[in-house]
């Protein structure tokens, strides 16, 4: 028998289209030559997978970019984006030796040091409980140290300064602003720490503080965590139920797939977020169950989709030439229908996450869902939006936080689907 | 069954349920295909020769149905096999060619995979390196380069494709092989082409094939022996030759007439009168009645049987038999 020889047939490189091109090269290339094909860009992918890979990265491990524990109470309330707080702190000559409080100490019996405070502001106080806290620690030490400080009171910063200039006293406590305002005046001294130790410029927040003292930043870094998860976990389970019914209701048909469609569509009749409330609500508060309610939310939009690609792919001609073969059904399912439809599922999950992001946050502003103990985007809108007037950053943040994140994952799911189906966009 | 019939199908009729009521795409035929024989099936867009080819095969899923008759293939009736038995006979037994080449292979799975898991079906036991060795040698045989069996299928020409899809009917050496149009995508090079490479594989495999066309010259050429189909019914068959030379049924007769010869002159082509019935509602009698130029009363009232009018070829007419003496009264 002849066989016929083929010869591959020449066909040179400006008639080659794009089309045949991109069909033989991997993903990575695709990207980076989609924007010579079809205008598609590249950065738009780069730029979006960047920022999902970072905000990833944060809610893996927020301990390694989060200053503080979310919940932990570390400054004073409502303290505005990089502003300091207001401290009290020490101020000796420039030659003394003293930097902190503990440097006052002196043996039992020498005279006590004296220290200049001003009348009605709380620094004296809050000199007393310092000093007797850092005398219960120097008395039981070798060497017998006291700090029992003499506490002068004067009328005013200026007279407090003035004190230890005339030599009446060896240091003196004030406010860190009010030093700020009037440290020009008085040259020859100088700023110690403060009572507690470091210096007034320390204990500022990038993102300042919210109603009760903790930093915005650390919470929002770890309430990626939750936003993340929430966002993953829920597309995931609405994933793995949504395809799986899709397939087999569009491959079986019938009786099975009226009633699944019957139910899929009911839940994608009732306003999204409605449904979410509910579900929550009869559940109780937990992720778990939030994820639940979301998860259920998004599976008629998996089980739409692969249905509907299942009842087309289904009348190829190659689902009839696997069965003319003596493929099996679950085969034909496997291999012929499951590859062919799942590339849409894959643009959807990019978007599908962004959206369940937006509803986990929108349920817990609502003060559904999670627990109001847990750092969350959503629990802090919902917090800052009582403050709105006098402390702007407490909603700004969050809010922008929420941004972010949605707009990366929309627009990697968008720039995706570009990539894989360039033709989408010439209609 | 004599032992030089591969396949015998008995009285078979294919039902579609539409909503205007039951269709019957296939009414009661009977066809007998021989061992090694090219079988052409002709007749018009519509007249139920590709739903006959996939009830043989036992295809039809949905509305379709194989409602009765008979699949005697290789002494075993098909037709009382369980669905779950079928697809051991699919692709093992009887081969499937479709249509459209370009649509007919998985856009997603290479070349190389659709030959391995045809033999993995059927022979699950054979190694991966083994289905491999012999999808190559099966692919070089049909003018293929083995190393183009890694390529998806839409990096392949069309006539490279069909020669896939007869490479999987043939991969487990399949006894049948149903071609159903298989060269009416392609142009007429690479058609010539294929229909050469039909014939060559049933000389060297010894392959029986069942050539499902509207193209009467394509039959010609290839067939051993022909089955003219017409509105679900089989009107006429017999060698090529015969047929050719000496056409029994009016329907026949009229379809070669249609055909444009360049050895004649250039006289005008001869045109059939009519159109195909609606076989929601098939005249009385027989089919072709309203079109025959030959029509005769009893054609209105009754239907012909099927039978031989020469040694080796049958047709459903009444111009070769006589009509029953009852039907003669009533005609009377």
């Amino acid at each position: 028998m002849t066989a016929i020889q083929e010869q591959p047939p020449e066909i040179s490189a400006e008639a080659e289209s794009w089309e045949d091109e991109l069909q033989k090269v991997g993903l990575v290339r695709r990207i980076f030559q989609a924007r010579r094909w079809y205008g598609a860009d590249w950065w738009f992918v780069m730029i979006s997978t960047l920022m999902v890979v970072g905000f990833v990265v944060i809610a893996l491990f927020p301990n390694w970019f989060a200053p503080y524990a979310p919940d932990a109470l570390v400054g004073p309330r409502f303290l505005a984006p990089n502003e300091h707080p207001d401290l009290p702190i020490i101020i000796v000559p420039k030659d003394s030796p003293f930097n902190t409080l503990k440097d006052l100490a002196v043996p039992e019996g020498q005279p006590r040091p004296q220290v200049a405070v001003v009348q009605g502001v709380p620094t004296g106080s809050a000199l007393n409980e310092q000093a007797q806290v850092i005398d219960e620690q120097v008395k039981n030490e070798p060497g017998g140290l006291r700090l029992r400080p003499q506490i002068d009171r004067y009328a005013s910063d200026e007279e407090a300064l003035q004190a230890i200039l005339d030599g009446k006293d060896e240091a003196a406590v004030i406010q860190s602003t009010e030093w700020k305002t009037i440290s020009t005046h008085f040259p020859t001294l100088r700023e110690a720490q403060s009572i507690t130790g470091g210096t007034a410029n320390a204990g500022g927040f990038i993102l300042g503080t919210n109603d009760i003292g903790q930093d915005v930043l650390s919470r929002l870094l770890w309430g990626t965590r939750i936003a993340i998860l929430i966002g993953f976990s829920s597309s995931i389970v609405a994933l793995l139920l949504g395809v799986p019914l899709g397939l087999f209701a569009g491959f079986v048909g019938g009786a099975f797939d009226r009633l699944v469609s019957l139910v899929m569509d009911s839940l994608y009749a009732f306003p999204g977020l409605i449904l979410a409330i509910a579900i929550t609500a009869v559940l109780g508060p937990s992720i778990f169950n939030v994820i639940v309610a979301i998860a259920v939310l998004y599976i008629p939009t998996y089980y739409r989709i692969v249905r509907g690609q299942t009842l087309s792919v289904k009348e190829e001609v190659y689902v009839e030439a696997a069965r003319s073969i003596g493929a099996r059904r679950m085969e034909i399912l496997q291999k012929y229908i499951f590859p062919n439809v799942i590339p849409s599922v894959a643009i959807i999950f990019s978007v599908n996450i962004a959206d369940a992001i937006l509803t986990g946050a929108g349920l817990s502003f609502l003060g559904l869902g999670l627990p109001p103990t847990i750092a969350d985007w959503g629990i802090d809108l919902a917090r800052g939006q009582r403050f709105i007037q006098t402390a702007w950053w407490m909603i700004t943040f969050p809010g922008l936080a929420i941004l972010l994140v949605v707009l990366a994952f929309s627009m990697m799911g968008e720039g995706l689907t570009e990539i894989f189906n360039p033709k989408l966009r010439e209609r | 069954m004599p032992d030089d019939i591969l396949y015998s199908i008995r009285n078979l009729t294919v039902e579609y349920q539409t909503r205007a009521g039951v269709v019957k795409a296939v009414d009661d035929i009977s066809l007998d295909i021989r061992r090694g024989e090219i079988l052409g099936l002709v007749g018009e867009s519509g007249c139920g020769k590709s739903t006959l080819g996939k009830a043989l095969m036992r295809l039809h899923t949905g509305p379709a149905r194989n409602s009765g008759g008979q699949l005697l293939f290789d002494g075993r009736d098909l037709m009382k096999l369980s669905e779950e038995e079928m697809p051991d006979i699919r692709g093992a037994e009887i081969g499937m060619v479709f249509q459209d080449p370009m649509t007919s292979l998985n856009p997603v799975q290479r070349i190389i995979d659709h030959l391995t898991e045809t033999i993995h079906t059927h022979e699950p036991g054979t190694s991966d390196a083994a289905a491999r060795t012999r999808a190559e040698e099966l692919v070089e045989k049909l003018g293929i380069r083995h190393e183009r069996l890694d390529e998806y299928p839409h990096q392949m020409s069309g006539g490279m494709r069909q020669r896939v899809m007869i490479s999987l009917a043939l991969a487990l050496r399949a006894k049948l092989v149903i071609a159903d149009e298989p060269t009416t995508s392609l142009d007429v090079i690479v058609e010539a082409k294929f229909l050469d490479l039909l014939k060559e594989l049933q000389k060297e495999f010894g392959l029986t094939i069942l050539l499902i066309t509207h193209n009467i010259g394509v039959v010609a050429e290839v067939a051993d022996r022909v089955a003219v189909m017409y509105a679900a019914k089989m009107v006429e068959v017999g060698d090529v030759r015969d047929v050719f030379a000496n056409p029994k049924h009016p329907y026949t007769q009229g379809l070669l007439k249609s055909v444009p010869n360049i050895q004649l002159d250039g006289s005008e082509l001869y045109k059939m009168e009519g159109a195909p019935p609606n076989l929601l509602h098939p005249p009385k009698g027989c089919r072709f009645n309203p079109r025959c130029p030959q029509v005769m009363d009893i054609c209105r009232i009754q239907e012909p049987a099927f039978e031989a009018v020469e040694r080796d070829q049958l047709a459903l007419c009444w111009l070769y038999q006589n009509a029953p003496a009852s039907a003669e009264v009533h005609n009377g």
